[in-house]
């Protein structure tokens, strides 16, 4: 407990910097940082970043979609210096290889069904339509139909080493991504799945024309053939197979891989696709004007923040809860002026080695919801700093972050 | 066998998509993209080095999209690509001291590694490199092994890490897979690396004796216009396979002008057939080494412009000129 109270000063940067600022912030990386954020009072500087940015500013992000030929859709995301590349690739999952798939997922009955959800509310909020969309959405997850895959291992940073499998960091991003898409309900189940209807109108009608219609399920069609669906049977999924690449890292990549998984699903296309009897097999179309693009359900954006103690033993500080008397010193502390503790969005490579405490935050802010703001994830470990108070500063950031981001992804 | 380390997609296997317009042999809506360069023209390269900041030295590479490529893009009408265009990243780690468990080295080690992304060809990749992407590691590595001044590092490493983007492919997609087609594209993709492995090197400042650039050159046979008979063979700088009927053979080089020297050599194919009954000496291996060698100085004078970028920048940095 006597180390824990008396945890020793940053140290006091000399009054002459003779070092260059390059080395000295590799020599005493805390120090620096601290130094930035705390000019003394006498020098009249701002307290900024060492990177020149606010505590609440994020790096410049760019993204750009469609350059990858081979890709059904794809994006390249740049924050800063860090550059995520996405190509989603569909492909073809037959029910017959599907050991769980039975009877009952295929019955009519639960189709028809929602089609009448569908044609009942066409106005459907966001809301309300991702809680009952129930079993058709479990398709997803059930047959695993999104594969997301971050690989670190390109060379984009000293330390990973090309040719390993994958680190444990690249294996937590890839799972947070895969749960992040299950939870957020991105994809919508019904652009996955590929029908067959059998032909009920009379031998004469052609087979094609039938399914044209069938594919179409967007579309306000659903009312006339009515008597059509009941006889429809899933015949395949799509899978979408998501690889994130993240060709440079520096600091922050799980922002910067899922603002490419976002822009990458945008940009993701399609082709029409039906069952082909005579071939046993599932057929495509390779005119474009026919693909359709995914519909997404919403933007969910994702902000990450990392916070940075001036106390530069706070890392090793034993599991207590901070008591009344600590909590009052830095209330304190703070009306004076002497602030101990920022929370950095966006940490750079640098920040993030400073940082104990992370703080994911996802947001949405769906078309239809009077711009009321929905928390998808949030996701907070390491340390006890970020409270209920800054939580919700946070999400203000991270709607702030949202506006930002829907501008770029809708530019591109 | 499942990697546990990945997610893997559902266990049942999935199916590439099969196209309609593929499988019925009867539409001709779709034709095999045509080479509207000279025969000795090269394709624009794109070279920018020093974009990934956490590494010594990168490299990013671009070939020009062909002809059929941009106006399949500026006019999209089938969902298949006609070709595709290469891009691929290229990042240096080091020099840096050898682990301790390795072997006394008087020389600096050198590690390559090359893995396409999963989305980089017409074909889903595995995330675990297959044999043709070590096969080009070490290729790329004998062409650099003998540029680099080794004896500089005693007992460090140097790993150079390319991540392919985007790759040739090894034929036109219509095509049928033949018995003597091989993998035409990796050649372009070993020049490629190789061209965009230099100037990695280069912009981490390690000691060379010259810019080594990659080179393509292959004897090819084409339709002829009016359809029906194949042309004459011919040898052509910088092929894409997709533009070409069949390539008879390729020859790929890693060539250092100011020294007239080749470090790597690679090449694939039989010309006999094509110049058996012909005098024409241009058919012959010696030519076909030659034109590599013409599209290698082609690449050289893009990366001595990105290596002169890279050079200036570096120069504006320690002045202190650029922050």
């Amino acid at each position: 407990m006597a180390s824990t109270a008396t945890a020793p000063a940053p140290q006091p940067i000399p009054p002459s910097l003779s070092l260059p600022p390059s080395q000295f912030a590799r020599l005493q990386p805390h120090a620096y940082l601290l130094a930035h954020l705390s000019p003394p009072a006498s020098s009249q500087q701002p307290s900024i970043r060492a990177n020149g940015r606010s505590p609440s500013q994020f790096r410049v992000t760019s993204a750009n979609t469609g350059s990858l030929t081979h890709t059904n859709g794809s994006a390249v995301v740049r924050l800063g210096d860090t550059t995520a590349v996405c190509g989603v690739k569909a492909e073809i999952l037959h029910t017959e290889d599907i050991a769980s798939w039975s009877v009952s997922h295929s019955s009519s009955s639960s189709f028809a069904s929602n089609k009448r959800r569908k044609l009942t509310n066409p106005t459907a909020k966001l809301g309300e339509d991702r809680t009952d969309s129930g079993d058709n959405e479990s398709h997803i997850e059930d047959f695993s139909l999104l594969v997301p895959n971050l690989s670190l291992s390109t060379g984009c940073a000293p330390g990973l080493i090309p040719g390993a499998p994958p680190s444990a960091l690249a294996q937590s991003m890839s799972h947070q991504i895969l749960s992040l898409l299950h939870t957020s309900r991105l994809v919508r189940a019904e652009d996955l799945q590929i029908w067959y209807e059998r032909p009920n109108f009379g031998p004469e009608e052609p087979e094609h024309h039938n399914e044209s219609e069938q594919m179409d399920v967007d579309v306000e069609q659903e009312g006339s053939d009515e008597a059509s669906i009941q006889t429809g049977e899933i015949k395949a999924f799509w899978v979408l197979y998501i690889d994130i690449m993240i060709i440079s890292l520096a600091g922050n990549p799980f922002d910067a891989a899922w603002t490419a998984v976002l822009a990458a699903l945008r940009d993701t296309k399609l082709p029409r696709a039906w069952w082909d009897v005579d071939n046993e097999t599932v057929v495509c179309s390779d005119i474009v004007s026919e693909a359709r693009k995914l519909s997404l359900w919403g933007l969910p954006i994702a902000s990450s923040f990392g916070v940075f103690e001036a106390d530069a033993a706070a890392g090793w500080r034993s599991v207590t809860i901070q008591d009344a008397e600590e909590e009052r010193k830095l209330a304190e502390g703070d009306r004076k002026g002497i602030q101990r503790r920022w929370v950095l969005a966006d940490p750079d490579g640098y920040e993030e080695g400073l940082s104990q405490e992370r703080v994911c935050l996802v947001v949405d802010k769906p078309q239809g919801g009077d711009g009321k703001v929905f928390i998808v994830k949030m996701e907070k470990n390491g340390g006890f700093a970020v409270d209920r108070k800054e939580l919700k500063e946070l999400v203000d950031i991270s709607t702030r972050r949202w506006e930002d981001i829907n501008q770029i992804l809708k530019q591109c | 066998m499942t990697d546990r380390r990945r997610i893997n997609g559902p266990s049942g296997g999935t199916r590439p998509p099969v196209f309609a317009s593929s499988i019925k042999s009867t539409t001709t809506a779709t034709e095999r993209p045509q080479r509207q360069r000279q025969p000795n023209e090269l394709r624009k390269i794109f070279l920018k080095t020093g974009l990934i900041p956490s590494a010594s030295g990168s490299s990013y590479l671009e070939f020009e999209h062909s002809a059929s490529l941009s106006a399949a893009r500026a006019l999209p009408k089938s969902l298949i690509p006609p070709s595709s265009s290469l891009k691929l990243a290229c990042t240096v780690h080091g020099p840096k001291p050898l682990p301790r468990s390795a072997t006394f080295s008087p020389n600096l080690v050198l590690t390559t590694h090359v893995k396409y992304a999963p989305f980089a060809a017409r074909k889903r990749k595995g995330h675990i490199r297959d044999a043709s992407e070590r096969d080009l590691g070490v290729h790329l590595e004998t062409a650099l092994r003998g540029v680099i001044v080794a004896e500089r590092w005693p007992k460090s490493g140097l790993d150079i890490t390319i991540t392919i983007l985007e790759a040739e492919d090894d034929r036109w997609w219509g095509d049928a897979p033949d018995s003597h087609d091989a993998a035409w594209g990796m050649m372009n993709v070993l020049a490629g690396c190789i061209t965009a492995a230099s100037a990695a090197i280069a912009d981490a400042r390690i000691d060379c004796l010259d810019l080594v650039a990659g080179g393509v050159a292959a004897v090819v046979v084409d339709e002829s216009v009016d359809g029906g008979e194949p042309s004459t063979p011919r040898l052509m700088l910088d092929t894409d396979p997709a533009e070409h009927r069949s390539l008879l053979s390729a020859c790929v080089v890693a060539y250092m002008p100011a020294r007239d020297e080749i470090t790597e050599l690679w090449l694939k194919g039989d010309n006999s057939k094509a110049s058996v009954g012909t005098d024409d000496k241009s058919l012959s291996y010696e030519t076909l080494i030659d034109g590599a060698v013409d599209a290698a100085r082609g690449a050289h004078s893009v990366l001595a412009e990105a290596v002169r970028e890279s050079a200036e920048r570096l120069a504006g940095l320690e002045t202190g000129y650029s922050t």
